[in-house]
């Protein structure tokens, strides 16, 4: 250390120790608030923006070949449906391959018209019915793994129904569509 | 002279298509959305179903006079163009289209088939011989909505069997009727 100094030169050390010092018990101050910006964001719920969803577990539904056409069709299948929000809250939006989202399947320039339902249950053959590209809101999972590779396995039922009106009235043929589900937190 | 007559039932034939089947779906990943898509196959077979049938009755005919009988019918078909090939048979001797009365004897009647209703004419049908080529505008296996009919059939006897035929007794028989898709 210099042992001649003006006043000035002693304040400004007086300064720059206060400053090392403020330093070291901002650091502390800083580890300290750190330490409990962490534990706050660990145990506080985030904003529903920030918490994220996952839907797995999704096969193709294959109804083969329809000989009955004077009776409704169905398929159903249980998936999973994880959410991170506090009470697993969910919504789920579809829609299909046809015009404007709509739930059509095609053969060439021929459609047929089809239902999907949804029920927050696994197991279920019937749920509620989708209007494409609307949200079912309202929805909460049990799942506690974003996969469901443990906790429940499945948490949902996604249900397709070909209506033995839109049967009778399509043209025979093989068809063939696209149904897609959107998940957002709720 | 009382002339009961055919009615038949539906009949549905059934050509399988192969499915068409794709794995194509997709899972969703972990995030602010998350989405996931299948793909749904299914197959309609070709059906076909006649209905709409009543029987048919000549009550006491005049003999000198040709008699016929013409009914609306609707026929369905799910084929691209709608199209159906009829086959008609009667219950008599190897299918002929003849009515019987005990034991005398059996006397022919003729049946004519139309594509389309309202009409009181038309190709004649021979006993198991499918009368192929025909399509339908019918939109519902029914009729329910859409055109109420579709066809028309024809049922005709001779003057001259008329003749043949004895007054007093009842003559029967029964047309069967098969459409298949086409």
């Amino acid at each position: 250390m210099v042992a001649v100094m003006i006043d000035g030169t002693k304040s400004q050390d007086r300064n720059l120790r206060r400053q090392i010092a403020c330093r070291g018990v901002c650091h502390r101050l800083i580890r300290c608030f750190g330490a409990l910006l962490v534990t706050a964001t660990a145990v506080s719920a985030a904003p529903a923006s920030a918490q994220k969803v996952r839907i797995d577990g999704l096969v193709d539904v294959n109804f083969g070949t329809i000989a009955n056409l004077t009776a409704d069709s169905w398929q159903s299948q249980s998936i999973c449906v994880f959410s991170q929000t506090a009470n697993g809250g969910y919504n789920i939006r579809a829609f299909g391959s046809g015009t404007g989202g709509s739930f059509t399947l095609a053969s060439g320039g021929n459609t047929l018209a089809y239902e999907v339902q949804w029920s927050a249950t696994s197991g279920q053959t019937t749920g509620t019915i989708l209007t494409a590209n609307t949200a079912l809101t309202g929805l909460t999972s049990a799942a506690t793994q974003q996969v469901c590779n443990a906790g429940p396995p499945t948490t949902a039922s996604l249900i397709v129904v070909l209506r033995a009106a839109a049967l009778t009235s399509a043209i025979a043929g093989a068809y063939s569509g696209t149904l897609t589900l959107v998940v957002a937190p709720e | 002279m009382k002339w009961a007559h055919a009615k038949t039932g539906s009949i549905i034939l059934a050509f399988a298509m192969a499915s068409q089947t794709a794995h194509a779906s997709t899972q969703g990943t972990l995030g602010a959305t998350s989405t996931g898509s299948v793909t749904i196959n299914a197959s309609i077979a070709s059906r076909v179903q006649i209905s709409g049938l009543s029987d048919v009755t000549f009550n006491a005919v005049d003999p000198m006079i040709a008699a016929s009988s013409a009914q609306n019918v609707c026929v369905w078909s799910n084929t691209n163009n709608r199209g159906y090939r009829i086959t008609a048979s009667g219950n008599g001797s190897g299918s002929a289209f003849t009515l019987a009365s005990g034991v005398l004897p059996v006397v022919p009647y003729s049946v004519e088939w139309a594509g389309s209703s309202g009409q009181a004419s038309g190709t004649a049908l021979s006993s198991g011989t499918a009368l192929t080529g025909l399509t339908s505008t019918a939109t519902n296996p029914t009729c329910s909505t859409g055109a109420t009919s579709s066809a028309s059939l024809i049922v005709k006897m001779a003057s001259a069997d008329l003749q043949a035929m004895q007054a007093g007794p009842t003559y029967t028989g029964t047309l069967t009727l098969l459409v298949a898709p086409e």
